[in-house]
């Protein structure tokens, strides 16, 4: 008697089914870690992978459109969890950023160049790359979640209902089923934020910008001789441009920009400027070129009994390793349903401060890419940091504190809040107030 | 990545490594040659490794040899035992081949354990799956010690091996080997630990508990020792006893005995594992002094021969 009084009516059990909605990275991870899980405490889940994409096809079709740069701290935490992401996967080993301003450029690389840093394709690549034999980092991810045990159907969830207390799917108007649990793995650029917003517990669509993507075909020599296994950042004064990155891949450089909705005419305006023509070789295409939506803001309620909203339809990374993100909502979610519960308690208890504390760094995102846009607008204080930078090169001992600062920020590698706190360090403001100082007596 | 090994350029040069040369354009990690050492015995250890490919000999050095303790293969993390215990590392770990490996930084590594514990399940999992093959190759050595008491051929190292391993097995405060001198009719101690180590101690068949066992072909345990009428109290104080005879084709040449002074009693399956030990022993036992025996005719025939010579 007491123990049904004490069971768990939302805890998962032996052969629960569960609905992933949208087979991106965020619902693979989901998928692969909470099968994992499961077998470790001896219960073998259900789980259905719901991707209308093939991720096997070359353009927009297969592409889940985004720079493709898995940052360091991913790849390696990726490798301890034993997923080792295969040469087949990975487009190009970075171990470097270089930085390119008005006022000069810098670069930046990992101890001992080790390349720590992926660049990948979503999907196989722009439309009519040659040579098919790398495979898309989406599907990888997919493909192990499968190997796990999960089931990929190829649909399109269009309608979400709950019956019986249990949410049940449909697509193309046909039920599917009820599930013990449904994850809302859709991203931004997805029709599926209406179905869920229509559920009315509250969910409403991540505050969204737009970004734009562009693929620049070239030569596979030439792009090691211009960009070697560096990304290439530029913080440029043009006007609602926050940065752009040119991310070098086998026979293609992506150009990413992020900015306060970013237009195609921006894009022109970008690759017009001096400073990013003196990077790019003459001659060169543009094969593919995308506007896709990005997060910048949560939504408020991401869970309700049964659902859970995870990645780019819930909390990411302000402007970096949304991937990042991805692996860890993803994860959380799975712990949350596996070893708690997947009640509405359950995930305010278990998930929720993972999802808050996104929120929460990402405040100090926001304070950190306000100040890199001073210093990207003010011509003085743009160079004192280049030339705070060079000193601190110069001089082996030194701490490299404005480096590493600017390699966390780049690279989204760390913690945005661990950055803020790395710079209030006094001996590096002391250091740029002098820079600054001897600058302006030049200068005027 | 933390700020004190940051490197950085301000050419306007691209930076190509000399690594980049031998790695293919999708392949992430560094490369290490055949036969360079990743870390070293002793070193202090701030970095886990992962495998990427190739693979990687694990060897610790001993007062004479280099011991190989495993061959690694892709995928597997290796160096993470100085990070958890922080102590210096303890063996070294080679390149076989042309290896790539992909370093964690533990700092980097920590703080995202300290977010997610769970990050350890796989660490934990290869860690186990090292103990299970210790596991493994620990039974092996044992093994091969036993083996060893097969193709031993000094009775008297003989007798000291089997009795260690009566000790290994069996918790006692005394132990020892008594064997047979078929020309003195005499039961006499070949090696002993403890208080049993008197080695004058002389027994004929049927005497004592010993001779008693020789006798029978018994094998006994005796918890009260004092009140057993075969008992001859000696220097010592001994109140139970393990006595279990050596014995090969149907012919008692010896036997192992096991005693406490203390309360400590032994039980029934004392007696069976140390009876089973016996019948090992006694197989192993009887080579040695066959090969003894042949060894000394020998070395006789040797002597007369060089005799014959001088003459
Ligand atoms: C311009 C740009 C550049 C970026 N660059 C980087 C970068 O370099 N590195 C990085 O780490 N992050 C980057 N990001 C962020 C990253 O792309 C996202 O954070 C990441 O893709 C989120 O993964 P997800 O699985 O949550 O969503 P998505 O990747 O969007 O996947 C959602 C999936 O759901 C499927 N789906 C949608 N609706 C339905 C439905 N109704 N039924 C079934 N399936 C459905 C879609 O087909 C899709 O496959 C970038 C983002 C943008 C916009």
């Amino acid at each position: 008697m007491q123990e049904i009084m004490d069971a768990n009516p939302y805890a998962l059990e032996d052969g629960s089914h569960i609905a992933v909605i949208g087979g991106g990275p965020t619902g693979s991870f989901f998928s692969i870690f909470a099968m994992k899980m499961a077998k470790m405490i001896g219960e073998e889940l259900n789980i259905t992978i719901f991707e209308p994409k093939d991720f096997t096809k070359d353009g927009p079709g297969g592409c889940n459109r985004c720079g493709g740069v898995i940052s360091e701290l991913l790849v390696q935490t990726l490798a301890v969890e034993g997923i080792n992401l295969p040469d087949s996967v990975v487009q190009k080993g970075i171990n470097s950023y270089k930085l390119h301003t008005t006022n000069g450029s810098v670069s930046i690389g990992t101890p001992l160049f080790e390349k720590t840093i992926a660049t990948v394709y979503r999907g196989v690549g722009p439309k009519g790359i040659m040579g098919k034999d790398k495979e898309s980092f989406d599907n990888f991810l997919l493909n192990l979640a499968v190997k796990e045990g999960a089931l990929h159907m190829p649909l399109r969830i269009d309608h979400v209902e709950y019956r019986n207390q249990k949410p049940v799917l449909f697509a193309k108007n046909k039920k599917i089923r009820d599930f013990d649990l449904v994850i809302g793995t859709f991203g931004v650029n997805s029709t599926a934020v209406k179905v869920f917003e229509g559920l009315g517990f509250g969910y409403k669509s991540p505050a969204i910008t737009t970004a734009a993507i562009a693929e620049i075909g070239l030569d596979r020599d030439m792009i090691s001789e211009y960009f070697g296994n560096s990304i290439h950042l530029f913080l440029l004064p043009i006007k609602d441009i926050k940065f752009a990155a040119m991310i070098p891949k086998g026979t293609y450089v992506t150009l990413c920009m992020l900015g306060k909705n970013v237009t195609a005419h921006m894009v022109n305006a970008l690759l017009d400027h001096h400073v990013v023509k003196k990077v790019l070789p003459e001659n060169y295409e543009i094969n593919c070129r995308c506007l896709p939506k990005m997060n910048i803001g949560a939504p408020k309620v991401p869970f309700t009994d049964r659902i859970v909203m995870c990645g780019d339809a819930g909390s990411t990374r302000l402007f970096k390793d949304g991937l990042g993100a991805a692996y860890i909502m993803g994860k959380a979610a799975a712990k949350t349903a596996v070893f708690q519960g997947v009640s509405k308690e359950h995930f305010h208890k278990y998930y929720y401060p993972f999802y808050k504390s996104i929120i929460i760094d990402n405040y100090f995102g926001r304070f950190l890419y306000a100040m890199t846009e001073i210093y990207r607008k003010n011509k003085l204080l743009c160079k004192g940091m280049l030339n705070v930078v060079q000193k601190e090169q110069q001089n082996v001992h030194d701490r490299k504190r404005l480096s590493t600062i600017m390699w966390d920020i780049f690279t989204g590698n760390e913690r945005y809040k661990n950055i803020f706190f790395r710079s209030l360090s006094l001996k590096m403001n002391i250091d740029l107030l002098k820079e600054f100082a001897k600058l302006s007596v030049r200068f005027y | 990545m933390t700020g004190i090994n940051t490197e950085c350029s301000f050419t306007n040069e691209l930076i190509i490594s000399n690594q980049g040369a031998i790695m293919k354009e999708g392949e992430l990690g560094r490369v290490y040659s055949d036969g360079e050492i990743i870390f070293k015995e002793g070193e202090t250890g701030n970095v886990m490794y992962v495998l990427q490919s190739g693979k990687v000999k694990i060897t610790k050095k001993t007062a004479s040899e280099n011991i190989t303790l495993a061959i690694l293969e892709s995928g597997e993390i290796f160096g993470e035992m100085a990070l958890f215990d922080r102590l210096p590392r303890s063996a070294t770990a080679t390149a076989l081949g042309n290896t790539r490996v992909l370093h964690i930084d533990k700092k980097k590594l920590f703080s995202t354990i300290s977010r997610d514990p769970t990050l350890v399940f796989k660490v934990i999992e290869t860690m186990s799956q090292r103990i299970r093959r210790l596991d493994e190759e620990l039974t092996k050595v044992k093994k091969k010690k036993i083996d060893i008491l097969h193709l031993s051929i000094d009775v008297d190292e003989l007798c000291n091996l089997i009795l260690e391993e009566a000790r290994n097995v069996i918790a006692s405060d005394n132990g020892s080997i008594m064997l047979f001198d078929d020309n003195r009719k005499l039961l006499s101690i070949k090696a002993a630990f403890g208080a049993e180590s008197e080695p004058k101690t002389k027994l004929t068949i049927g005497k004592g508990i010993a001779g008693d066992v020789l006798k029978t072909g018994r094998a006994e345990l005796v918890n009260n020792v004092t009140m057993d009428p075969r008992f001859i109290p000696g220097a010592m104080n001994v109140k139970s006893v393990l006595c279990v005879p050596l014995r090969y084709k149907g012919h008692n040449f010896g036997v192992i005995n096991m005693s406490n002074s203390s309360e400590k009693l032994f039980t029934i399956d004392h007696l069976k594992l140390l009876h089973s030990l016996a019948t090992y022993a006694s197989f192993a036992m009887q080579n040695a002094r066959n090969f003894s025996n042949l060894k000394i005719a020998t070395d006789e025939v040797i002597r007369h021969a060089t005799m014959l010579d001088m003459l």
